[in-house]
């Protein structure tokens, strides 16, 4: 589906770039090594999906990526801004508004409706028309009747569809999704993927998708697995080759 | 299961089918214990369980601690009431007792010494080597001493049982006569308290070894000034005569002897019989003194005593000293009521969020195949396991914490307090456990009716045992407030005041939720967030300002209870109220008597009258003794009222029923009772008293009832009548009525009198009061009004530059002082030797005492109360945490900086501070006011500084310590906070 030929012809600038980051953890006593001085480049507009075996780290480098966590060694550039110059909310300003996110477990705000919910991310970022867009965000996942429902009162998938809307709703230009369509049946997961790409069509969006979902990871443009904390490229025939 | 219980008695065989079924369940309860320890451990480490931990542990250390405390100092109080008796109680009889009764009593255990009382004419003996002894100056004032030692005489002869004075005055001017009162006393008197005596008049005074040696005697200050006796003097009593050794300075139980303001001497019992006085007619009080145990005086009272003998026990003396300690029990049941109940909402709180986790677990559990009766098992050990913890570690912090207070506090006392009982501990115990079964265990219970399938889908709750739970928790309340409360009065406006201010605090929430709705909309993204939230959280928000509220509550109750109730009820006796009493002045000395004080500095010292009635008829059928059942009321009956005029009443008198006299009420023959006398005699309005004063009648109607506060120290009377009335002009068809005069002043304090005689109580006052032992128990009280306090304080301070009106200053200017006191005390009896003076420091003293000692046990109760309330602070915003993390996190990961996540926040607690706060302080006020004026007797008028300080103090406290919970969260990153979920 992806043609890399796109990618060449036009040039673009990285919108995410990850310079030998290292994450450890260290608990009870012993360190785990979860990264291991990995290197990323995304150009704006593209969509990578992100592999590998549960454990492997895949969330682990997603929040690093989003700045929502800071990796113990290494770089990341987020938009063209280093995130360890930035403190965590100089991070938190430059997401508003410009990142999306969709938490592997949904995140939702109990105390939340789904509307209330969908329309933060634009509150946030002092958008008028958040409730319009929150509605207009939450229509389109196919969810216009549960607007006043609170994430209890909603099923796995329905809230998983919520969290996609709140992080479609503001619009942003990087859209970072962990398992997207992990709770979701073959056709409402196809009908979110369209919206997914649509997105990345229409406005450019850059997708970073965390995936087991092979469909999904098919018709992003480049594919890399996560394996014993580095990455391997495996996106398109240009990546199939790479080493 | 229960196939199991049933024994097997054939062990091999039936292994191999049962064996399966026993293993089973044996293991239940061994793995239910282990669960239910690891399940404890976990959440104190957690934190989980730790404020619900903490609030128990508050629970048991306040409990345990106060009850011990008061339960020592009740009984070193019992003690000291029993050093005024002058012992653990007393029988009265008119007659000697029997020998077998007191072969019974000591058959108890209990130590005996026996005393007689009777008034008689005792002579002064001039012999050669007593002249030589009398000095120029009292013998020539000797003159002046015979005159009013007549006249004293006189007066005293009126009163029933003036002893005929047959051997008394030979004439001679050799001799003097007084009548006195005789006190013989045998070996051991006084069995509680101590005797003082001293070398003249108002010394420096030491202990005394024993008793009167035979042949010798000791006397008070007034018979030794009136004879203008030296040591070694000879006074002829009866048939014998005895010799002076030593001036009575203080002696317990004094209060029997005010009965005829006669001086007092005291003689050993051993030469009664040769003195001749005790013979048929003679009216005769024997007083038998009792050491006893408590346990000892409840044997005796099952006692048969003969017709015309009462036991006599400490509760039943000093009612200032009694209304003093019912106050401050009053003061510290509230308190610990207090942080009982707010440790009860602790509990409440934290064990329905630990119950609302366990809830999860529990469906957990059951999905993976626990059975309910293990998990039931696992939850009432956990519950056990914490009541033994919390409520063992509450109960040793409290008795350290008591006994750290009984140490500072028995120098104070003059007494050490006595071990406590263990049932102030097994209460406590008590209370722990019906906290946690009115408190924790619904929720818990609640847990355990979690279906499986919450595992899969959290919207299933059941909301079963909703309705339980509130009565578990009221049975709880009301079990709690029986336990505690001493008084059911005060019980019912507690839970009637908490109830009320609950409800408010509910109603005021839910309409502060209807109001932001609209506001939401208006503001900045943070406030919407931070009120939005409130909204959102409707029910909860309300749940959490009650909680908030009540914690807020009680800390204003402290500050109100602190800085108004503690400060008025101290300022009612202050450092310069008269500790000085006169009675028995004539008419005709009131003007010398001003005179007198005017030259010594004293400007105004006010003077009461007082007249002395026998009732003879209520509502024209004439009353006796035998009309009444009560033993005590008969005494009343037989003995003379004090009767006396006013139109202005002090505010220690409070009205109970009909009005208090106006100046238009003068001449009218109207009675003002109060209310303990009314109720005795069986009293109501519009009831006719007849009066015999001296031969005239006078029939008084009831016009009203009042109650008087006799821990004032004010003079105060059972009966008065409007002015015009008593003091009517003699006309053609009656007399005047005979009228003495009372008088009290501020008299600064003797160093020395200070520091020996600070514990001994000596408490003529007691006389004043109903339940008074003595002879002529209705009559006046103790001190003058407030109006002129101020007058003889000021007065006293100008008599003696040297001294000041206050007790701090006088330390410092002791000596002086008590050259100034001896000196005046002595020529005041000099001058007017049939004027007695009482001196009511060490009974001031004592209650003062009280007051403070108890002042400082309370401050520690509410610091307690204080740390009650930030514990619910603490359970209401850990509550939430949880979820604030979270959100914060997520909010955080969408964008928002910190500084709006930060505004949302405290626009949140800070609303909710501002409404708990300002509902607290309405409450505060409305209870504070009527603990002040229901339980008190204190005024108490509304508080606005106190209304807009709550509101604040709410604001700032909530949001400060909603800050202090979350600041670190502000500053992590998201996914650390998120981690677990992400
Ligand atoms: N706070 C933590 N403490 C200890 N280990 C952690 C922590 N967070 C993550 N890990 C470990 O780091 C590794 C990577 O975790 P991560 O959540 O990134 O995995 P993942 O690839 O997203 O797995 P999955 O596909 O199951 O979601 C895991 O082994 C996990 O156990
Ligand atoms: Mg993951």
């Amino acid at each position: 589906m992806t043609d890399p030929s796109v990618r060449d012809a036009m040039p673009r600038e990285a919108v995410i770039v990850a310079e030998k980051i290292c994450k450890e953890i260290i608990s009870g006593g012993s360190r785990l090594s979860i990264l291991d001085a990995l290197d990323l480049r995304i150009d704006a507009g593209e969509s990578v999906a992100i592999l590998g075996r549960s454990g492997s780290g895949k969330t682990t480098l997603l929040s690093l990526l989003a700045g929502l966590d800071a990796p113990t060694r290494g770089e990341v550039f987020l938009a063209g801004q280093k995130l360890s110059a930035l403190d965590e909310d100089g991070r938190a300003g430059l997401r508003a508004g410009r990142v999306g996110f969709v938490f592997q477990s949904f995140q939702l705000l109990a105390g939340l409706t789904a509307l209330e919910n969908v329309m933060l991310p634009a509150e946030l970022a002092g958008l008028r028309d958040a409730e319009v867009r929150a509605r207009d965000t939450l229509d389109q996942v196919g969810l216009a009747a549960r607007v006043t429902h609170y994430p209890h009162q909603l099923s796995g998938g329905e809230q998983q569809r919520v969290a996609l809307a709140r992080a479609f709703a503001a619009g942003p230009a990087i859209l970072f999704a962990d398992e997207p369509t992990g709770n979701l049946d073959v056709a409402t997961g196809a009908s979110i993927i369209e919206q997914l790409f649509a997105m990345n069509r229409s406005r450019g969006t850059t997708l970073v998708l965390v995936t087991h979902d092979q469909q999904l990871a098919a018709r992003c443009a480049r594919t890399v697995t996560l394996e014993a904390g580095k990455l391997i490229e495996r996106g398109g025939l240009a990546a199939a080759s790479s080493p | 299961m229960s196939t199991t219980s049933e024994p097997e008695p054939e062990p091999e065989p039936a292994s191999a089918s049962s064996g399966f079924k026993v293993l089973p369940v044996l293991s239940t309860r061994r793995a239910a214990a282990r669960h239910a320890y690891a399940t404890v451990r976990r959440g104190l480490r957690s934190g989980d369980l730790r404020v619900l931990a903490l609030a128990l542990g508050i629970a048991a250390a306040v409990a345990c601690g106060v009850g011990l405390f008061t339960d020592r100092v009740q009984s070193a109080m019992d003690r000291s009431a029993g050093d005024a008796l002058g012992a653990d109680a007393v029988i009265r009889s008119s007659t000697p007792l029997p020998a077998d009764l007191r072969a019974q009593l000591r058959g108890i255990g209990m130590r005996t010494a026996s005393t007689a009382e009777f008034p008689s004419v005792v002579t002064k003996v001039v012999t050669k080597v007593a002249a030589n002894d009398v000095n120029k100056t009292v013998s020539s004032v000797d003159s002046e001493a015979l005159a009013n030692a007549a006249a004293s005489a006189t007066t005293d002869a009126s009163t029933p049982g003036a002893d005929s004075s047959s051997d008394a005055s030979s004439g001679g001017d050799a001799d003097l006569t007084q009548l006195s009162s005789i006190k013989a006393v045998e070996d051991g008197y006084p069995l509680r308290g101590q005797l003082l005596l001293s070398d003249e008049p108002f010394a420096p005074a030491h202990p005394a070894s024993g008793v009167p040696p035979r042949g010798q005697a000791w006397v008070d200050a007034k018979l030794w000034t009136t004879f203008g006796l030296g040591n070694g003097a000879q006074l002829q009593v009866g048939s014998i005569a005895l010799t002076v050794t030593a001036v009575i300075f203080d002696e317990p139980g004094r209060g029997s002897a005010f009965a005829d303001f006669a001086p007092e001497l005291l003689m050993n019992g051993a030469d009664l019989d040769a003195s001749g006085l005790i013979g048929p007619g003679s009216r005769v009080q024997y007083v038998e003194q009792l050491g006893a145990s408590d346990a000892q005086l409840l044997a005796a009272r099952k006692l048969e005593l003969p017709r015309g003998m009462r036991l006599v026990t400490p509760k039943d003396a000093r009612p200032e000293l009694k209304q003093s300690l019912s106050r401050a029990r009053q003061f510290l049941d509230i308190a610990v009521l207090m942080t009982l109940l707010l440790a009860a909402a602790a509990v409440a709180l934290s064990a329905r969020q630990y119950g609302l986790r366990m809830r999860d677990e529990i469906a957990l559990l059951k999905s993976l195949g626990a059975r309910r009766q293990f998990l039931l098992q696992s939850v009432l050990l956990q519950l056990g396991l914490l009541c033994l913890l919390a409520a063992g570690g509450g109960v040793l912090f409290g008795a350290v914490a008591q006994e750290l207070l009984g140490r500072m506090v028995a120098p104070l006392l003059g007494v050490s307090l006595p071990w406590p009982s263990a049932l102030p501990i097994a209460i406590s115990f008590l209370v722990i456990a019906l906290m946690l079964a009115g408190f924790a265990l619904p929720p818990l219970f609640a847990a355990l009716d979690a279906a499986p399938l919450r595992v899969l889908q959290r919207a299933v709750s059941s909301n079963s045992g909703a309705r339980g739970g509130a009565l578990a928790a009221l049975a709880a309340v009301a079990a709690l407030l029986w336990l505690q409360a001493g008084e059911v009065r005060l019980a019912v406006y507690i839970a009637i005041g908490a109830t009320l201010a609950a409800a408010v605090l509910a109603l005021l929430a839910w309409l502060l939720v209807r109001l932001l709705q609209p506001l939401r909309r208006r503001s900045g993204v943070a406030w919407r967030f931070g009120l939005g939230n409130l909204v959102r959280r409707g029910p909860d928000t309300v749940a959490q300002t009650v909680a908030l509220g009540v914690a807020l509550l009680s800390l204003l109750l402290v500050t109100v209870v602190r800085e108004d109730l503690l400060n008025t009820w101290r300022g009612r006796l202050p450092a310069d109220t008269p500790n000085q009493f006169l009675i028995n002045i004539q008419p005709e000395q009131r003007a010398p008597l001003a005179a007198f004080f005017a030259q010594n500095g004293y400007a105004n010292v006010p003077l009461l009258p007082l007249v002395r009635a026998h009732l003879t008829a209520i509502n024209h059928k004439p009353v006796s003794a035998a009309s009444f059942e009560d033993p005590e009321t008969k005494r009343w009956i037989n003995r003379e009222f004090n009767l006396s005029w006013t139109d202005q009443f002090g505010s220690d008198n409070q009205i109970v029923a009909g009005q208090l006299f106006t100046a238009a009420d003068a001449g009218k023959p109207l009675l003002s009772v109060e209310q303990d006398a009314a109720k005795r005699l069986k009293l109501k309005l519009g009831d006719t008293l007849d009066f015999d004063v001296a031969g005239q009648t006078y029939s008084l109607t009831v016009h009203d009832l009042r109650s008087v506060h006799w821990d004032s120290f004010k003079p105060n009377f059972f009966m008065m009548t409007p002015p015009g009335v008593l003091d009517a002009p003699a006309t053609a068809m009656r007399a005047a009525a005979p009228v003495q005069w009372i008088g009290s002043f501020y008299l600064p304090k003797d160093a020395a009198l200070e520091g020996g005689t600070a514990s001994a109580a000596s408490a003529p006052a007691s006389a004043s009061a109903p339940a008074s032992p003595s002879p002529t128990a209705p009559t006046l009280a103790r001190a003058p009004t407030a109006a002129h306090t101020v007058e003889s304080a000021d007065a006293a301070a100008r008599g003696n530059p040297g001294t000041t009106a206050s007790l701090a200053a006088d330390a410092g200017a002791g000596s002086d002082a008590g050259e100034h006191r001896r000196r005046l005390l002595r020529e005041l009896t000099r001058q007017f030797p049939n004027v007695t003076v009482f001196d009511l420091d060490a009974a001031l003293g004592q209650v003062r005492g009280i007051v403070d000692r108890v002042i400082n046990a309370l401050e520690l109760v509410l610091l307690s109360t204080l740390v009650a309330g930030l514990v619910v602070m603490l359970a209401v915003i850990e509550g939430s945490r949880a979820e604030r993390v979270r959100e914060t996190g997520v909010l955080r990961a969408l964008g928002a900086s910190s500084r709006i996540v930060l505004q949302g926040l405290l626009a949140e607690y800070a609303v909710l501070g501002l409404l708990s706060g300002s509902v607290a302080a309405i409450a505060a006020q409305g209870i504070a006011w009527v603990l002040a004026v229901q339980v008190f007797d204190l005024p108490y008028g509304p508080r606005p500084l106190l209304l807009i300080g709550g509101a604040l103090a709410g604001c700032v406290i909530v949001t400060f310590s909603g800050w202090l919970s979350l600041r670190r969260v502000l500053q992590a990153a998201p996914r650390t906070v998120l981690a677990g979920g992400n």
